[in-house]
């Protein structure tokens, strides 16, 4: 923790350190309410994680679902978010976000400028079983004109190595989700690109960081990391960012927000707080859990939800593609296809590896004889026949495999000893697999049995999209590793004004909290896509609020 | 396809230039993402760089032929991908300064094609070309040269209209800095700075 400076670089009333989703919504809902506010950000663009993920919101039901004449209730909502939460949640938190998360979103449409569009017909991730669970509920934005940015045109995400650039959601689904991710209409999505329009969460971003920095000229820096926040008598005042290679203090007479996002780039956090011997990231590499030690500083207290939540996807690096200069890992999907399964060590299958929300705990399973993780490495397995019609990361059918990221072998006995599996019963897994999914079956883990498995991820034309054998050699494997998505089980405990708590119970004067900087514990033990974008929106505006109030 | 072209003048006579440029040797580590190249035979190489596509830069290998080379005028080349479905060519043209800028064109040289095509695999497919041209504030006087480079890069697969839109920028940025810094490396005489990305 810094000491109070001679002399303050800059003087404003609300400072928000980070330039995503949370930040920016805190810095325009401030502004509004006659606030001087300064953004600092630690990359070179603006826009954070919001503006380099798929930028789905999720808004229950909202005033947009009327638009594609889906009915919804707030009573189905909070079912639905007592299902997920699993027990795990804190009930007054949920309340709380619940109680305003539409207000938020409504108040980026109305105030800020941003075009919501909802997604016709994208199922919630365990529709129709769970209770209050919908079609319709998500968000996504309308295309986005890179050119109305001006001086933050270039520095801000424009797109994402993830996601087809200036591609809507609506367009994704609409052209066969992933699985027909070869049949897309490229000549429009490269028209649209060198017309800087931008989409998803680029898109996003874009509506944000105009509303805030061009329209309302608040105050922005990139590369200005906060390195300590400025606190007196436990009360923050302000921050010590560095720019331009010098210490760079700024005064925030009311108040300082940590939205930061997680610690995927920092390997000692990553390791320790989601248990796991190895930790890769598909964030851009600056995420490294400054929230935590500069609140830390303070006595800030940390709070988790379960591993299960969301935290970690498993995927992999194609040797030489980078980003941001760090290697580039990705989450593997492409068990969403037909013809691809994962296996362990053991040859086993253990899950619906369609649906990342029964992998991922089936991954982190111990076994208590072998005393070890049994699941992991896990192995992506899949034929000729995903290969011939589906890709691998940006590998596209009649591209090259890299050997040193996938193996191949003409028999499945001869690429479980390449791959060092079982081999015996690797053989019986694919047969047993086999004589089911001839018939578009699972009855082992049911893949394919969720709506929005199929429509994401799965191949649309199949009776069941998310399945079919692996019967046309030569087979193919890829050893998989832990890759987190920036959405982490560790955070900042805070309140229902966003405020972070103390460990001794009381809320730190002048900090918040928010996005994926503050803990999960509105969400508790499950997750929900659109939802982490949803959080953050709505704590942003919560703090905004809270702030301008006079805290 | 996408196809970036850039020209920049000198003072410096035609042979000057030519001398440096038509040994790829001198050259090589002036390119953007440079990280290796390996002479096979008089005519080909294999070389490896980082490309940039904006959202990620990837390093790709690929082989270079060179198609023409006519001294002092033109080198002409084609490259192929090793492990990707890549190929494309370009040249490298020299020219009098105040000669119309496709005066070489008429006699052929595969370094020409060389540059041609590490340049439009910077760029990857473009619809449509990219035409650049620098003075820099030159007025070169009589016995001056022309150096303009010309790259054609076609990514294969389905996402190729894609991929050239997204390598334009990089491929047209690239295709400067390597101009730019042959000619300040022979005005000034610098060692060529590797520039590894
Ligand atoms: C591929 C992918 C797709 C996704 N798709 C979706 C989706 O569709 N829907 C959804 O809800 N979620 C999605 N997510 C997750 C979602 O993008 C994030 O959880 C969310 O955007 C987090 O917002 P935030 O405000 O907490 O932080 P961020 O948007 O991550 O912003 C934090 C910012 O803080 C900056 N920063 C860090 N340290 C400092 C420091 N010391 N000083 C100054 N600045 C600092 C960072 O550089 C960053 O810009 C996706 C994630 C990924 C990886």
């Amino acid at each position: 923790m810094a000491a109070q400076p001679d002399r303050w670089d800059l003087e404003v009333d609300v400072v928000a350190i980070g330039s995503g989703l949370g930040g920016i919504t805190a810095a325009i809902v401030a502004h509004d309410r006659g606030k001087r506010v300064c953004v600092l950000e630690k990359a070179p663009r603006m826009g954070g994680l919001s503006g380099y993920g798929g930028g789905e919101v999720y808004c229950p039901n909202g005033r947009h679902m009327a638009e594609i004449g889906v009915e919804d209730s707030d009573e189905a909502t909070r079912a639905y978010f007592d299902f997920l939460a699993a027990g795990f949640n804190h009930p007054e938190l949920t309340d709380k976000l619940v109680a305003s998360y539409r207000s938020a979103i409504d108040y980026l449409e109305t105030e800020a400028g941003v075009q919501w569009v909802p997604v016709k017909g994208l199922p919630d991730y365990y529709y129709p079983d769970a209770p209050g669970s919908n079609t319709g509920r998500y968000l996504s934005v309308a295309l986005f004109d890179g050119n109305s940015l001006g001086e933050w045109q270039q520095k801000s995400w424009q797109a994402s190595p993830h996601l087809p650039p200036a591609l809507t959601h609506r367009e994704m689904y609409d052209w066969g989700g992933l699985g027909n991710v070869t049949q897309w209409d490229y000549e429009l999505l490269a028209e649209r690109i060198g017309n800087d329009q931008r989409a998803m969460g680029a898109g996003m971003m874009g509506y944000l960081l105009k509303a805030a920095l061009v329209d309302r000229g608040i105050t922005g820096y990139t590369e200005a990391p906060v390195r300590e926040l400025v606190a007196q008598e436990g009360v923050v005042i302000g921050v010590r960012a560095e720019r331009e290679g010098r210490d760079f203090f700024v005064r925030a007479r009311d108040g300082v927000v940590l939205a930061v996002g997680g610690y995927d780039h920092n390997p000692d956090m990553a390791a320790m707080f989601e248990n796991m011997h190895e930790w890769n990231s598909s964030t851009q590499p600056y995420f490294h859990g400054d929230h935590l030690v500069m609140a830390g500083e303070l006595g800030a207290a940390i709070a988790a939800v379960p591993p299960t939540n969301l935290g970690m996807f498993f995927g992999y690096n194609i040797p030489g593609e980078e980003h941001e200069g760090v290697p580039l890992y990705r989450s593997s999907w492409e068990c969403g296809c037909p013809h691809a399964i994962w296996v362990n060590r053991a040859g086993k299958r253990f899950c619906d590896e369609s649906f990342y929300k029964d992998s991922q705990p089936a991954l982190r399973s111990w076994n208590g004889h072998a005393q070890a993780q049994e699941n992991i490495p896990p192995f992506l397995i899949f034929d000729q026949n995903y290969r011939d019609r589906y890709p691998l990361g940006s590998f596209t059918p009649g591209m090259d495999f890299p050997p040193e990221l996938v193996t191949q072998a003409d028999t499945p006995r001869e690429l479980a000893e390449k791959l060092g599996i079982e081999a015996e019963t690797f053989e019986q897994t694919i047969a047993h697999y086999n004589e089911y999914a001839a018939q578009g079956k699972d009855p082992d883990f049911g893949s394919g049995h969720y709506p929005w498995t199929q429509r994401l991820a799965g191949d649309m034309s199949f009776e069941n999209p998310n399945v079919g054998p692996l019967d046309k050699a030569p087979y193919y494997g890829v050893k998989l590793v832990p890759v987190g998505v920036g959405i982490n089980s560790h955070g900042l405990r805070t309140d229902t004004h966003a405020r972070v708590m103390h460990l001794r119970g009381h809320p730190i004067p002048g900090l918040y909290a928010v996005g994926n900087s503050a803990a999960l514990l509105d969400l508790g033990g499950g997750y929900q896509s659109g939802t982490s974008n949803m959080r953050a929106i709505t704590w942003g505006f919560i703090a905004g609020q809270h702030l301008a109030a006079g805290s | 396809m996408a196809e970036t072209e850039y020209s920049t003048t000198t003072e410096l006579p035609v042979e000057t230039v030519w001398a440096f440029v038509s040994e790829m040797d001198q050259w090589a580590t002036m390119l953007t993402g440079y990280k290796t190249h390996e002479k096979q035979s008089q005519t080909d190489s294999l070389w490896t760089l980082k490309g940039d596509l904006g959202i990620l830069q990837r390093t790709v290998q690929f082989r270079v032929h060179v198609t023409d080379w006519s001294g002092p005028a033109r080198v002409a080349f084609e490259l192929e991908g090793v492990n990707e479905v890549l190929e494309g060519s370009g040249e490298f043209l020299l020219t009098a300064a105040d000669a119309p800028p496709d005066a070489a064109r008429s006699r052929s040289g595969p370094i020409v094609r060389l540059m041609a095509r590490i340049l439009r695999f910077f760029h990857g497919l473009v619809h449509g070309r990219v035409e650049r041209e620098a003075e820099a504030g030159r007025n070169p006087g009589a016995g001056g040269s022309r150096l303009s480079f010309r790259l054609r890069v076609d990514p294969g697969g389905p996402m190729a209209p894609m991929v050239n839109k997204l390598m334009e920028p990089a491929m047209l940025v690239a295709a400067e800095n390597l101009c730019g810094r042959i000619i300040a490396h022979l005005e000034g005489g610098s060692a060529p700075g590797p520039n590894q990305a």
